[in-house]
């Protein structure tokens, strides 16, 4: 993948829109794992820890807001690897405080996509099913 | 330097006791309050846009029957070791501070009022239950490689945080090294530290397990939900 800057300002932008509700439910995230057999990718990768709900939302949506879009290229590759390869966007996952995982991921994979981040489909290892 | 020897642990030990328990209270309940009404501010009520049908009352019977098979579709089926600790670990984490003979006889000293009390050594009991749970999520966070992928120092913290009044609290009963004095004023500091973190920490959870899991809208509400975001 080419060397990709981000523009900040309009990541931020993006971010600043829902920042109310989702610093909200990173904030609440008890970090308990309880969420992790709710995803089909995590029960059928051997229960690695990289496809559990709360992993892929807060090293994604959660670095962003963290390092408030300003991201160097390995960190963009991870999260484009959290919220497209790791992630069906299937919504089954379940929190059990009650914290809309899938609202999470889907503004992270907004935000990556308008930074021109977002699967291809001839790069190597761009399916989850192909690795 | 003139302030710490100012600060001798009988001095130390009425501020304990007397204005820091006040003060902590009043950031516990305002703080709680705070961060409620700025919840309900951020989201509007729920008005369903489509005819939700009713869901058969044959239907219900049946789940009613068979309660087992929704707790096993729960996270009580995926991971029920943890969830009966934990359920056991929120309750005492209520129960015993609130029904403890000592904090009892404070109160009434106080206000005029206490609640019902446990025996001291029901109370003993309880917290060391308490205390096994703790060491199982500590356990937890440490050893499974899950865990250590999303745990942070700010998770141990907050551990932490949550446990010491506990920890002190016990330690000052037995006083185990002869320092009762020392415990008691720890065991009321770090008290009073975990009430003022609660609003400011992810120990708010306290309160937005019931408005995530009741309140808002979503679609692992229990019941209808009555706000969206």
């Amino acid at each position: 993948m080419e060397n990709l800057e981000l523009d900040t300002t309009q990541v931020k932008k993006m971010l600043g829109k829902h920042k109310a509700k989702m610093k909200f439910y990173l904030g609440m995230c008890a970090h308990c794992s309880l969420c992790a057999e709710s995803c089909f990718l995590f029960n059928s990768h051997d229960n690695d820890p990289k496809y559990m709900p709360s992993y892929k939302f807060i090293n994604s949506l959660g670095t962003l807001y963290k390092k408030k879009g300003r991201i160097k290229q390995e960190t963009v590759e991870e999260i484009k690897a959290n919220i497209w390869e790791r992630c069906a966007l299937c919504t089954r996952c379940y929190c059990p405080f009650g914290i809309d995982i899938p609202s999470m991921i889907a503004l992270a994979r907004s935000i990556m996509r308008s930074q021109g981040v977002y699967p291809q489909y001839d790069e190597e290892k761009a399916h989850p099913l192909a690795e | 330097m003139q302030i710490l020897n100012f600060l001798t642990p009988d001095i130390l030990y009425d501020l304990a006791r007397g204005p820091f328990v006040w003060a902590s209270f009043v950031v516990f309940i305002a703080g709680c309050l705070i961060r409620t009404i700025r919840i309900l501010s951020l989201t509007k009520k729920w008005e369903p846009t489509w005819n939700i049908p009713k869901p058969d009352k044959k239907d219900l019977s049946k789940i009613k029957k068979c309660p087992l098979a929704r707790i096993k579709l729960s996270v009580f089926g995926t991971s029920p070791v943890t969830m009966v600790i934990s359920v056991v670990f929120h309750l005492l984490i209520f129960v015993i501070p609130l029904f403890l003979l000592g904090h009892n006889i404070l109160l009434q000293e106080e206000t005029g009022i206490s609640l019902f009390s446990f025996s001291q050594g029901a109370t003993n009991v309880l917290t060391l239950i308490f205390l096994f749970c703790a060491l199982f999520f500590f356990l937890r966070r440490i050893l499974l490689a899950r865990m250590r992928a999303i745990s942070t120092c700010y998770d141990y913290i907050i551990f932490f945080i949550a446990i010491a009044p506990f920890l002190t609290g016990i330690l000052a009963f037995y006083q185990p090294f002869n320092n009762y004095q020392t415990m008691i004023i720890l065991h009321m500091l770090s008290g009073e530290l975990m009430l003022i973190a609660i609003p400011f920490t992810k120990i708010f959870h306290m309160v937005f397990f019931f408005m995530g899991r009741f309140m808002l809208v979503g679609q692992h509400t229990l019941g209808r939900g009555t706000r969206t975001w």
